[in-house]
């Protein structure tokens, strides 16, 4: 008994010596001059490692992408700080020749690395260079492939000679999450080889340095330059935020906790069920939109992806068929209980896609037609957003919106009605048969789907993947997911799939070009069967007439407004043949508290960026942030 | 040879022969598994950037020539075993070309610390209680310590630790929420660098003692209530020993000996880390590490840390087994 209670009172005795709260969160740093925010990689194993031109060998997005490394140009998701694209390091847009092979870049005078030492071409000759002779560096690949030499004319210039035309080169070096960083010479010249070089202290051409770490690779202080008006962000003024601390905070309950004791300022992503405690419990936290749905739909569209180069779901008719037995309300309400931006078409409705491709083509979608030998059908009903919308009233009441274009950015346009009449009709055209309540595929097996999901690591997803293999059970479809967990990757790659929940969609956001993901669907990169296809064609489709599509985009400039219309002929190919079945935008509940901050972006007023804190877009967040104490 | 030092030459080639089959398990399981480094490597490289699908495959063979993955799996078997004789992991695949016994070397002390502590504070209050609860049946105190630590056994650790957090770290937030220490205190032989790192493993601590306790505590007082009927306590009894003494000297001391056997297995085990601890309290340590490891597909990793923990598993069997004939006088070496 003595035991027992010697424990209890030891346990509180120590609980009320050593209140954690009187500590703080961070050790020798004024709370009110530090932004905390997630880190997605969460713990960094190898936490003194900064060369971040070394593949996976130490954390990306632990600030030092976003605060610390800079390139050319970047492209915001949202509207931009200044319009959709800036120069950063580079002060105008690239300039091609007129074949595309030659890209002239102008440098922006007067930036400095960290350590005081000027930025200049010589920098950006050395960092393709030292790619272009060294294998394995996260960039030598695309340098070695594309650059057949690179020149510095004068200390602002550089001049890109390409080994074949390519009109979307500057890609490379444009930021849409990350792009290929330029290397500080004068560091790495002395460094010996590369790929076994630290980079520890990193020497930064952002406007912050790197304060401490910690070497269990938990958390990441940066700390701004005292010289921050000699970097490219000052143009739009001096970051807000002293001090900003990337952590890992642990599961996403934990992250929930932590912001409700305003010890972490910007949850990178937390479950539908987590955000909805925080907009009951928390006044001074909120979403990308300040009511529901809240999430951040990122310029990424979660679809089901089929394997082309199986036997099954080479006929469109089936594809078609298997898109007209998803109820899409009921695949929202499942997935993302609801908060979810969805899209008939293969492009994610966020960014400038909504303005450019969704709005355009909803007449187009309208008058489309499916015929399936027994009746003509239009598919397309407009009016699912709002009928998600008025779903959701009853419960979420004037979080709402009632304007259509409200509903229309918050959940999305229309999608395909649930047909199964049309459906069966399509399938029965295909060659499959009804016996009893069961389908048969053409060589008399029992039409079966196993539609993989990743299972736990991406919860709202395999969601989805449940509701749709359970809708396609229900007619009659032996369907059911797979669970791939770690082995996602590896079996997305080599093909080892059937259908898939994932997306292999990604577009610029702010800027309607749609090369960034297009590309890599021309035939020329499917691989055979078996063998690891590269990004971002999973579903191994081949169109000759998307690969005119994609030809004649190569040979349209980046900013030719020739590009929207023949992005619009990709998305009305991919509506015929359905090589996909698009499902919504990948939405990021991405949280921010205002307690010691104000200023971050948001959908209603604010829309100068994602505010989703893995991206390296996110550096211009810094420069809109004010101390709110 | 007879005696003590055959066993001793019996039990070190035994030994011997566990470690190398248990390593070489391992390696066939890492080299079993369908997760490739390279792809995972290649995936994590164009996740979100632009991505030419021309240069991936240039990247794969890059990568490949560079983690050493070109030969075939007898030559890999090879270089390894030349590795380990020389007590070398080679480089970790994830976090290329940091050695994996670095990324061990920073994550093992903070795992051994926490376990360490936690196995054996929770070994010594559940075997006290369980002794105390198994000889002093009709205790109700004792009865009704017996009842928690049955009642905290079976619930899984994951909720035990979350409504811990809950209710310290939100509810009534008197204790952090996680890490080894506070963010950005300078890690030195300090007071408060001390403080800090104790008062960040209370929880982690608290969850596997309040988990833990009910088996040892279960175990030892079944064994003490056995025991309490043998003829020598019997005797001991009518004797007119005085019962802390018979407690003490007869059977805690007897029924001791399972657990401590019990114990060298648990502090041998810590070499796998607490990987739900370490998720759930965001503890630095190797089960972390292990994980992100399996899921990148890092096998030399992995291997790394399955290594250390079959040896010290082993280990910690080997020196109970050596130690038994010398510490229980009922064990006898022929």
């Amino acid at each position: 008994m003595r035991a027992w209670r010697g424990m209890a009172l030891s346990l509180l005795a120590m609980c009320l010596i050593v209140d954690a709260r009187a500590q703080g969160t961070i050790s020798n740093l004024p709370r009110k001059e530090t932004l905390i925010v997630e880190n997605p990689e969460g713990t960094i194993k190898n936490a003194g490692w900064f060369n971040i031109w070394a593949i996976n060998a130490g954390g990306q997005s632990t600030g030092l992408h976003q605060l610390g490394m800079d390139t050319f140009w970047y492209i915001d998701p949202q509207k931009g700080i200044d319009g959709v694209w800036d120069n950063s390091l580079a002060s105008d847009k690239p300039i091609y020749n007129a074949d595309f092979t030659e890209m002239t870049v102008k440098l922006r005078k007067g930036i400095f690395w960290s350590d005081g030492v000027e930025f200049t071409a010589d920098d950006v000759v050395y960092t393709i260079q030292t790619h272009m002779k060294t294998n394995g560096l996260r960039w030598s690949a695309p340098v070695q492939i594309n650059v057949a030499e690179v020149t510095a004319p004068d200390a602002n210039t550089v001049v890109f000679k390409l080994k074949k035309p390519n009109s979307r080169f500057h890609a490379l070096f444009t930021v849409r999450w990350n792009a290929m960083w330029m290397m500080p010479k004068h560091i790495f010249e002395k460094a010996g080889d590369p790929l076994k070089f630290a980079f520890d202290p990193p020497v930064t051409l952002g406007a912050y340095t790197l304060n401490a770490y910690d070497p269990n690779g938990k958390w990441f202080i940066w700390q701004k330059r005292p010289d921050w008006q000699r970097t490219s962000v000052a143009r739009f003024g001096e970051p807000g935020p002293k001090y900003v601390a990337y952590i890992d905070p642990g599961p996403p309950d934990k992250r929930v906790i932590a912001q409700l004791n305003h010890e972490l300022d910007v949850i990178h992503d937390i479950s539908p069920e987590g955000m909805f405690t925080i907009a009951k419990q928390a006044k001074s936290s909120h979403g990308w939109f300040k009511g529901f749905p809240y999430a951040h739909p990122d310029p990424t569209l979660p679809a089901v992806v089929f394997n082309h180069q199986l036997e099954l779901f080479k006929n469109r008719d089936v594809r078609w068929a298997l898109a007209l037995l998803i109820d899409i309300k009921a695949v929202s309400m499942a997935s993302y209980r609801g908060a979810a931006t969805i899209s008939a078409i293969g492009v994610p409705p966020t960014g400038s896609a909504p303005e450019v491709y969704h709005a355009p083509l909803e007449g187009w979608l309208a008058a489309f037609t499916i015929d399936t030998g027994k009746q003509k059908i239009k598919p397309y009903d407009p009016t699912i957003g709002s009928q998600i919308a008025d779903m959701l009233r009853p419960s979420m009441k004037d979080q709402i919106p009632s304007a259509a274009d409200e509903i229309a950015k918050s959940f999305g346009r229309g999608w395909w009605k649930p047909n199964p009449q049309a459906a069966a009709e399509l399938l029965e055209r295909a060659g499959f048969s009804k016996r009893g309540d069961k389908w048969f595929a053409p060589d008399g097996k029992p039409f079966a789907i196993k539609l993989m999901v990743e299972g736990e690591g991406r919860p709202v997803m395999t969601r989805a993947g449940s509701m749709i293999a359970q809708q396609w059970r229900q007619f009659g479809i032996d369907a059911a997911t797979v669970v791939a967990q770690g082995n996602m990757v590896d079996r997305r790659q080599a093909g080892d799939y059937e259908a898939m929940i994932t997306w292999s969609v990604e577009t610029w956001g702010g800027h309607p070009d749609l090369s960034f993901f297009l590309d890599s669907w021309h035939s020329q990169f499917v691989a055979a069967p078996g063998k690891p296809q590269p990004p971002r064609n999973w579903q191994r489709w081949s169109s000759a007439e998307l690969d005119k599509i994609i030809e004649q985009i190569r040979q349209t400039a980046f900013d030719d407004p020739k590009g929207l219309e023949l992005g619009r002929d990709y998305v009305k190919l991919a509506v015929r043949e359905m090589p996909t079945i698009p499902l919504m935008s990948y939405n990021v509940f991405t949280v921010m508290d205002d307690t010691y901050w104000t200023g971050y972006p948001n959908a209603d007023g604010a829309p100068y960026t994602d505010p989703v804190p893995n991206w390296a877009n996110t550096k211009y967040m810094m420069v809109k942030l004010k101390p709110r104490q | 040879m007879s005696g003590y030092p055959a066993y001793l030459l019996t039990r070190l080639g035994q030994f011997a022969l566990v470690v190398f089959i248990g390593i070489n398990i391992a390696f066939i399981v890492t080299h079993a598994t369908p997760i490739d480094p390279v792809e995972q490597s290649i995936a994590a490289a164009t996740q979100f950037g632009s991505t030419s699908p021309e240069a991936i495959g240039l990247m794969r063979q890059s990568l490949k020539e560079l983690y050493g993955l070109e030969g075939g799996l007898g030559d890999q078997y090879l270089a390894f075993w030349r590795r380990i004789a020389v007590g070398d992991f080679g480089p970790s695949l994830s976090a290329f070309p940091t050695p994996v016994a670095t990324l061990i070397g920073r994550a093992l002390p903070w795992t051994a610390g926490l376990l360490v502590v936690s196995t054996v504070l929770t070994w010594l209050l559940g075997n006290l209680l369980g002794g105390l609860a198994g000889y002093y049946r009709r205790n109700r105190a004792l009865r009704f310590a017996g009842v928690l630590a049955m009642a905290f056994h079976p619930i899984p650790y994951y909720v035990v630790a979350f409504v811990l957090l809950i209710v310290f770290g939100y509810l009534w937030p008197v204790l952090p929420l996680g890490g080894g220490y506070q963010m950005n205190m300078p890690r030195t032989l300090s007071w408060a660098f001390i403080g800090s790192v104790l008062l960040h493993s209370i929880l982690p601590v608290l969850s596997l003692a309040l988990v833990g306790l009910g088996g040892w505590f279960m175990g030892m007082r079944s064994l003490v209530s056995n025991i309490v009927t043998e003829d020598y306590v019997v005797y001991a009894e009518l004797a007119g020993v005085r019962r802390r003494r018979i407690l003490g000297s007869y059977v805690m001391r007897n029924a001791l000996v399972p657990q401590v056997t019990g114990l060298a297995m648990s502090l041998g085990a810590i070499f796998n880390g607490a990987i739900i601890t370490e998720q759930v309290f965001g503890y630095p340590g190797i089960g972390t590490l292990l994980v992100s490891a399996v899921y990148a597909g890092d096998y030399s990793l992995v291997l790394g840390i399955t290594t250390v923990s079959i040896v010290a598993v082993s280990l910690a069997v080997l020196v109970i087994d050596l130690a038994y004939p010398l510490l229980d006088a009922r064990v006898r070496v022929h």
